[in-house]
């Protein structure tokens, strides 16, 4: 067991939709701090939905709070050094340098007139550095490839230092090894919990979509399970029984059936549909 | 490569600062009464008149208003992620054509009020399409830039209507020849007003630069990387409309400027900061002041302005693209 189990993030019957149709249909979890929760569900069940509505992008009932303070009585302002959030695809469509790119996530901390520091700029070359982008910080962020622009976004994540992380698919361009890089570096920003590691609670939660089930199985101490707008199961792969993991997971991807590639009593868990 | 970027983005801005004064300089000295700075030097009576009553204006408002248009250009294409991007986007040079037209048939004809008429109907009429706008559910830029074609069809109705009425002996000629642009008829006493509040918006521009490269980026992300996306894109383009609008009303519509300039400026720093910003501004003020000298000097009477900033500045842009100086991506 984690030895700091401090609930930090609160969903409670949130339910939200585009115009009139309704994709949550009321979902509720909880997430602890120090730890990286993955949403799962098959496309279209709502997983992007809910984070737009936790980012208040799209209207949404129900109650969200985070280390005790409720989220929707924040100023847009508050919002934004709450939280980090990394769309599907980001929507920077002019040329700038993807140090520039990195140096927005010091904005909601800055007064509007402000310059980032120089001390700001070598943070953020640091973050360059630390996803693999030190070489491509005065590259224009438009001629990176799509995993480039992920790690570049990623970088600005870092620098952003929002205690929750909302991230939607962040390793959909990446490569192997850069996707397990990445989620080392999800897994350190959250609570240093590496897979197998003790958490160390850094009063942050990060919430993650993932299509990657391996990925999520190895890096994600809970998992959410998301079906047609609502909750059907909350995992934890690192403690639960593997016939309770496969059937719930089979609920959102169809008949699936898991095995435990570990050793030394450390779980490495792989899911294949069944035959 | 570490920070050779920076290093010739200063450089451009200073090339293009020089090559603005130079241009400045020629236009003060030329015309049809031409000048020496010799005898400027020397205090010849006449000379100082004209250079005072006549060029000096003349060369502060093309330098002022192409620096203008270019930033103001610049800051329309980054708000709306969109290259083609323009102040007519949102009813600017429509609302001040009409309003000019509006002074001519039914004001007192003096400059001061056919100015005065074109910069309220320019602001009327950016304010009314951003208030349109506001009505739209989730404020968002496409909403803007309909509300905007709306309102500049309006205004362009009104303005054939106001055509329709005019005499087209005087009347008539007086409206075509304000929408085709001048800097023929710039007076020292007509300009401060215009100038101070033309200075006090580009002012307001270049502090919220940052924001204003936020703002290019889609909607929701720009919102939680903090900017207060409806509130900021209201007050930067209320400060672009201020500077176009306070230019335009003196000069008349100038055409390719706002269009032109900021697509040099990307071509040539191949990024979209600060120095693109200034460097928007300078290339304005080169094409304007370059223009305005042509204008003046190509035949016995003065021509449009307009005609000369887009036979210089087309087959210019034309030369960057076709070098291959690219990386121009601007509209995602």
């Amino acid at each position: 067991m984690p030895p700091d189990k401090t609930t930090f993030l609160v969903l409670d019957h949130i339910t939200a939709g585009y115009g009139r149709a309704e994709i949550l249909k009321g979902i509720s979890f909880t997430a602890n701090a120090g730890e990286l929760t993955g949403l799962l569900g098959a496309n279209g069940c709502g997983k992007t939905t809910l984070l737009k509505a936790m980012c208040r992008q799209i209207p949404c009932t129900g109650i969200i709070t985070c280390g005790g303070e409720d989220l929707t009585g924040l100023s847009g302002r508050e919002l934004a050094r709450k939280i980090s959030y990394v769309p599907q695809r980001t929507g920077i469509g002019i040329s700038l340098p993807a140090l520039e790119v990195v140096l927005m996530g010091f904005n909601p901390r800055l007064g509007l007139l402000e310059r980032p520091s120089k001390a700001q700029e070598r943070q953020a070359m640091e973050a360059l550095a630390a996803v693999g982008m030190a070489d491509a910080a005065h590259r224009d962020y438009q001629t990176l490839s799509e995993g480039q622009k992920q790690q570049c976004i990623l970088a600005r994540t870092i620098v952003e230092d929002a205690p929750l992380l909302l991230l939607d698919e962040p390793e959909s361009s990446l490569d192997f090894p850069h996707r397990r890089r990445m989620m080392n570096l999800l897994a350190d920003m959250v609570g240093g919990c590496k897979p197998g590691g003790d958490v160390v609670s850094s009063g942050k939660a990060g919430l993650v979509v993932l299509h990657d089930p391996a990925l999520a199985l190895e890096y994600c101490r809970q998992l959410v399970l998301i079906k047609d707008g609502v909750c059907v199961a909350v995992l934890r792969p690192g403690e639960d029984r593997i016939d309770r993991m496969e059937a719930a997971l089979s609920r959102i991807y169809g008949p699936v059936c898991l095995a435990d590639l570990g050793e030394g009593g450390r779980r490495r868990l792989v899911m294949l549909a069944k035959e | 490569m570490a920070r050779p970027a920076e290093k010739r983005n200063i450089a451009l801005c200073a090339a293009a600062g020089i090559l603005m004064l130079a241009a400045a300089l020629a236009s003060l000295l030329v015309g049809k009464y031409p000048l020496s700075l010799a005898a400027l030097l020397g205090g010849d009576e006449g000379q100082l008149r004209v250079f005072l009553t006549l060029r000096l204006p003349r060369t502060v408002m093309a330098a002022l208003g192409g620096f203008a248009l270019g930033a103001a250009g610049y800051v329309f294409q980054t708000v709306f992620r969109n290259p083609l991007a323009a102040p007519d986007m949102i009813g600017v040079s429509s609302g001040a054509s009409a309003g000019a037209a509006f002074a001519i048939l039914f004001l007192p004809a003096t400059a001061a009020s056919v100015t005065g008429s074109a910069f309220t109907g320019g602001l009327l009429a950016v304010g009314v399409a951003l208030g349109l706008s506001a009505l739209a559910p989730g404020g968002k830029n496409a909403s803007i830039v309909l509300a905007g074609i709306a309102v500049h069809a309006l205004a362009q109705t009104a303005l054939m209507a106001l055509k329709l009425a005019a005499d087209p002996e005087r009347q008539l000629a007086s409206i075509e020849y304000w929408i085709m642009g001048s800097l023929n008829a710039i007076t020292l006493g007509k300009i401060p007003f215009y100038c101070a509040v033309c200075v006090v918006a580009l002012i307001g521009v270049f502090l919220l630069h940052r924001q204003i490269v936020l703002l290019s980026v889609e909607e929701g992300e720009a919102r939680m990387l903090g900017v207060p996306v409806g509130r900021m894109r209201l007050l930067v383009l209320v400060l672009a409309t201020l500077v176009v609008a306070s230019v335009i009303s003196v000069t008349g519509v100038i055409s390719f400027i706002g269009l032109l300039a900021p697509h040099i400026a990307r071509l040539l720093t191949k990024d979209n900061r600060l120095s693109t910003l200034t460097l928007s501004g300078l290339m304005g003020g080169v094409l304007l002041l370059v223009a305005d000298i042509l204008a003046r000097s190509a035949a016995t009477s003065e021509l449009p302005v307009s005609i000369f900033t887009s036979l210089i500045g087309a087959p210019f842009l034309l030369y960057l693209i076709l070098r291959g100086n690219g990386g121009e991506r601007h509209a995602a």
